[in-house]
């Protein structure tokens, strides 16, 4: 219980210093302060990166957009997906078994894919949010919809039912709320994959515009300055790394709460 | 047992077709921009009309699908709309590369989830945990850093030699490789260990083992004829992820492949590669369901219960 708290309230802080580290860094994070791949010393304790700017604080300003575009599709794709599965997993009719055959189908396709398929036609962040959206919120869905249709017959919905509830307010004040562990653990999954997913686009060079910092697009640029400066290297892949780990980390500490 | 084999066929088949349309759509969304980017905005009016009918972009949306489904099926995919060459070529001159990395991978994954499938409760067990929720590019960073520049083992980018079969300089797929199969076993192995803790509790397994049957023989005899229909499934939802993968491994270490390929016709929307890309890609992870499908149909009487990704 107290690992727990512990755990929260790091990743909490964490996420904090994230967002909030473009205002912490200010327009250090884009301006030539030293030589190209300078390393380490007094005034740049992580050196300089390929163009000779301050890696840390391009580390500090670099989390909070792929924070965001990982979130926020996070977001929009439990929601959707939590929606979608508890309707499913209500009705159970002919229209509702079509929408888990199909979203059993869109769970083989790797996000990957789909996300570059969308990118032709629309921006980064928006191909983040279609590859999240169409290959997680299957996965909630057929989750949410298990659950759901095990609660039918539960004492407390029949009771609201007998109430004379419409099922609608049933779904969202009974059946959800006794199963927001296993949701909140579905968009902490999401969130790790969108992150992933954020990751790999702005790699790709679909992510934010430069000269504006980003953890994956630094690793991209300062690979080739490896032996000269590690760190402009090492420092954004550890952030990365931390940042995706507590997600996770999260998301299975609420998963276990449920006691699966 | 038949009727399965012609019901997982057709599913294919329409799952294909599915991709083919939704490939087609998603791209043919914006017919202009291959012509606009390679003229770079200089050519406006009737001359980007002229342009874009020789190109064929002015015909109905469905005209133009049926033409190219019919262009697959006889093996012409069209022509790439900026360098003009035929995507047939360019497919054929990078696909080798993108396969040698994507068995590779298989072939260094597959063992390593099966010995970390176990590994619930334990150590390695949070180490799978962590290694799955990494994205894959800190995972090859994270071995550049360590066999390229620590260690000097490796350069730390993979340029192949022109001309030359990817395998003819084994140093330089290390990298790739790697980071393509390390995320993945974490990943498959994540997936699986649940089901194995599952039957390895059962009470034929403990009876087998108080027996005094061996591991490898309980292993094989009784644990894998129950594993085998989701763990085929988790494998050919991973060869999907891993044919994904090629497109950060390849830009990443600067290989050229059909992963290299499709993210540099996205960003010049180069509309017939990017297609004939992604749905081969797609065919790829519709070939692995069928053959999990089938092998599942084999081994199995009762229905095939599919993998989870999460």
């Amino acid at each position: 219980m107290t690992g727990r708290t512990v755990l929260l309230g790091a990743t909490t802080a964490l996420l904090v210093i994230v967002l909030g580290g473009p205002a912490l860094a200010g327009d250090t994070a884009v301006r030539t302060v030293a030589a190209p791949w300078a390393p380490p010393g007094s005034g740049l304790p992580l050196g300089a990166d390929a163009l000779g700017r301050d890696v840390l604080a391009r580390v500090l300003a670099g989390g909070r957009d792929l924070a965001l575009v990982a979130g926020g599709s996070a977001l929009v794709a439990t929601v959707l997906g939590a929606g979608a599965g508890l309707w499913t997993g209500w009705s159970n009719g002919s229209v509702a078994r079509g929408l888990a055959a199909a979203a059993d189908l869109l769970l083989a396709v790797p996000l990957l894919l789909l996300a570059l398929v969308a990118a032709v036609a629309l921006p980064g962040p928006a191909a983040v949010l279609v590859g999240t959206v169409l290959g997680g919120a299957p996965l909630t869905l057929r989750v949410v919809a298990d659950v759901t249709q095990a609660s039918r017959g539960a004492g407390y919905v029949r009771a609201a039912l007998g109430r004379g509830e419409p099922a609608a307010t049933v779904l969202l004040r009974e059946v959800l709320p006794a199963h927001s562990a296993l949701v909140a653990a579905d968009l902490g999954m999401r969130a790790v994959l969108a992150l992933q997913l954020a990751a790999a686009l702005s790699v790709l060079g679909f992510g934010s515009a430069p000269p504006a910092p980003d953890w994956a697009g630094m690793l991209r640029d300062n690979l080739v300055g490896l032996p000269v400066n590690p760190a402009a290297v090492l420092a954004p892949a550890v952030a990365l790394a931390v940042l995706a780990a507590a997600l996770a980390a999260c998301a299975r500490t609420a998963d276990g709460r449920v006691a699966r | 047992m038949s009727l399965r084999v012609a019901g997982a066929l057709l599913r294919a088949g329409a799952l294909l077709l599915a991709a083919a349309v939704a490939v087609f759509a998603a791209t043919a969304a914006l017919p202009a921009d291959a012509i606009a980017v390679r003229s770079g905005g200089r050519i406006e009016g009737e001359q980007l009309a002229a342009l874009r009918a020789a190109a064929g972009l002015d015909r109905p949306v469905v005209v133009r699908f049926l033409d190219w489904l019919g262009g697959l099926l006889t093996g012409d995919p069209g022509a790439s709309l900026v360098s003009g060459r035929p995507v047939a070529e360019l497919v054929g001159q990078r696909a080798l590369v993108s396969a040698v990395l994507v068995v590779g991978a298989l072939v260094l994954a597959v063992p390593l989830a099966v010995a970390l499938a176990r590994s619930r409760g334990t150590a390695a067990g949070v180490l799978v945990v962590a290694a799955a929720a990494l994205p894959p590019v800190v995972v090859g960073v994270g071995l550049a850093a360590l066999l390229a520049g620590g260690w000097q083992l490796v350069p730390p980018v993979s340029l192949l030699p022109a001309g030359r079969p990817p395998w003819s300089r084994p140093a330089l797929l290390v990298l790739p490789v790697l980071t393509l199969a390390l995320p993945t076993a974490a990943y498959a192995a994540g997936q699986l260990r649940g089901t194995v803790a599952d039957v390895i509790a059962r009470p034929f397994v403990r009876d087998a083992e108080l027996r005094g049957v061996p591991g490898p023989a309980v292993a094989l005899r009784y644990v894998g004829p129950l594993v085998a229909a989701p763990a085929l499934r988790v494998l050919a939802v991973s060869a999907g992820a891993l044919v994904a993968g090629t497109t950060v491994v390849e830009t990443l270490f600067g290989m050229s492949g059909l992963g290299e390929l499709l993210v540099a016709a996205v960003r010049t929307r180069d509309v017939p590669v990017v297609q004939a890309v992604a749905l081969l890609a797609a065919a790829v992870v519709v070939a692995g369901l069928l053959l999990a499908d089938l092998a599942a149909a084999a081994t199995s009487s009762g229905p095939a219960r599919r993998g989870r990704r999460a």
